[in-house]
């Protein structure tokens, strides 16, 4: 063991005189490319606002879909609730995530082969009737999944999308404080526990919440679809459940995910 | 882990209230270790250059994450290192490491340190160029730990492993690396 120390001694020996290149300075191109952003961009609360005004002024002055994507965005202050598929007729034609903007439309085996992490499935809910894969330059290092669910038995469904339930999932961590700070008022946040990993139910109004990808990125996301929503942080993989459900659903929903 | 810890909260809690003042400080604070963790990661000066800024650029965007009263550095190093990591994978070839000792004593330089003084000049170079060959996973725990002076928290954040695996990861690059040294 003392033999290993010595050993160590050595190496810690020679730090001193490693020939390291010069250190460039980079103050300079830094802060450069940092004041190229307005100053609002630094503050996530403004960032956050904005961003849901934009969407908000995108989407609705498109009057085809100002409705459903309202809902999707949760400008509105209650979601439709329905126990099953309403009729299509107010259906946009096409499948149902891609209406979301939820990315590439692909199948179950081909996601699981483009990501790094095991997908997990909440099995309660069967097979997924769409899969989605987004790789956005301003998303989630490692990209992200969506597993659309259409109408299931007892789970509202959303006469405007016609998804009950979306599952979202990115590598990354949820920084409670910080999570706590953006959701805005009129949302309430539960820590919950899901086979003992840390999740968080909000209910209320959520618009957008942050947390931070596999790159240590924070990243802006937007719940999409009801007003409630569980996320779960399992071991470096962020779980968003989102759908029209009651909270004792969610937490089934995700105690099912395997 | 470098002293001043008040002065590094301070001096993120101004940056996160959007002083880039205060940001430029850190950048200069920081800058060597961003710039020489990337250079071990991607064994190239110019990419190194490239990850550290782009890393800066990123880490302010992200300062809302940084939990106030925290150490910067395991913050820092997790950022600059991702960066460094994705610039490999997207170079998708890797360049043989240039780490070097300086060479002679120069003028001006400080004088050698005990633990240096005690190991030979021939001794070091060999160490070194061991080092430069050992397998990546190897190479990369012994220059953030030995080289790089980082602590386990860091060495962890660096390399993006758990802590826990730090010390088994460490002994067993140490053991093949003396294995070698003694070999000769």
């Amino acid at each position: 063991m003392s033999e290993l120390i010595d050993f160590e001694g050595r190496l810690s020996g020679i730090a001193a005189e490693l020939d390291w290149p010069a250190t460039p300075d980079l103050r300079a191109a830094v802060r450069r490319r940092i004041v190229a952003r307005p100053a609002w961009y630094a503050s996530r609360w403004a960032m956050a606002a904005v961003a849901v005004i934009v969407i908000a002024a995108a989407l609705l002055a498109y009057p085809p879909t100002r409705t459903a994507i309202a809902d999707w965005v949760n400008l509105h202050t209650s979601i439709k609730r329905t126990t099953s598929l309403s009729t299509p007729s107010p259906l946009p034609p096409g499948p149902l995530g891609r209406r979301l903007g939820l990315g590439r439309e692909t199948t179950l085996s081909a996601a699981r082969s483009a990501v790094s992490w095991r997908l997990l499935l909440p099995g309660s809910l069967g097979t997924p009737d769409e899969v989605y894969v987004q790789n956005l330059p301003d998303g989630p290092a490692q990209g992200e999944v969506t597993l659309v669910y259409g109408a299931r038995p007892g789970i509202p469904v959303s006469g405007e999308t016609g998804v009950s339930v979306l599952v979202t999932e990115a590598r990354g961590t949820v920084d409670q404080n910080f999570f706590g700070k953006t959701v805005g008022p009129g949302t309430t946040i539960e820590p919950v526990t899901v086979n003992g990993h840390q999740g968080w139910w909000i209910s209320g109004q959520p618009h957008v919440f942050f947390f931070e990808d596999s790159s240590g990125n924070a990243r802006l996301e937007t719940l999409r679809l009801a007003t409630n929503t569980l996320i779960i942080d399992d071991g470096g993989t962020i779980v968003r459940i989102e759908g029209d459900l009651t909270r004792q659903q969610a937490l089934d929903l995700a105690a099912s995910l395997a | 882990m470098e002293g001043r810890p008040e002065e590094d909260a301070e001096l993120f809690a101004r940056a996160q209230r959007g002083d880039i003042d205060a940001y430029e400080e850190i950048v200069k604070r920081y800058q060597q270790l961003a710039f020489r963790t990337a250079y071990v990661i991607t064994r190239s000066a110019a990419e190194a250059e490239d990850a550290a800024q782009d890393a800066f650029v990123k880490a302010y965007r992200a300062l809302a994450s940084f939990r106030t009263g925290a150490e910067p550095r395991p913050w820092l190093l997790r950022i600059i290192a991702n960066e460094a990591r994705n610039r490999v994978r997207s170079a998708g070839r890797r360049q043989r490491l240039e780490l070097r000792l300086v060479e002679g004593f120069r003028q001006g330089d400080a004088a050698p340190s005990p633990e240096a003084a005690a190991v030979s000049a021939d001794e070091r170079r060999r160490l070194i160029g061991l080092v430069n060959e050992l397998e990546e996973n190897d190479r990369l725990i012994i220059a953030s730990r030995y080289f790089l002076e980082l602590s386990g928290e860091e060495t962890a954040a660096a390399l993006g492993i758990p802590e826990g695996t730090v010390k088994s990861r460490l002994s067993r690059a140490l053991s093949r690396l003396r294995e070698r040294f003694e070999r000769v």
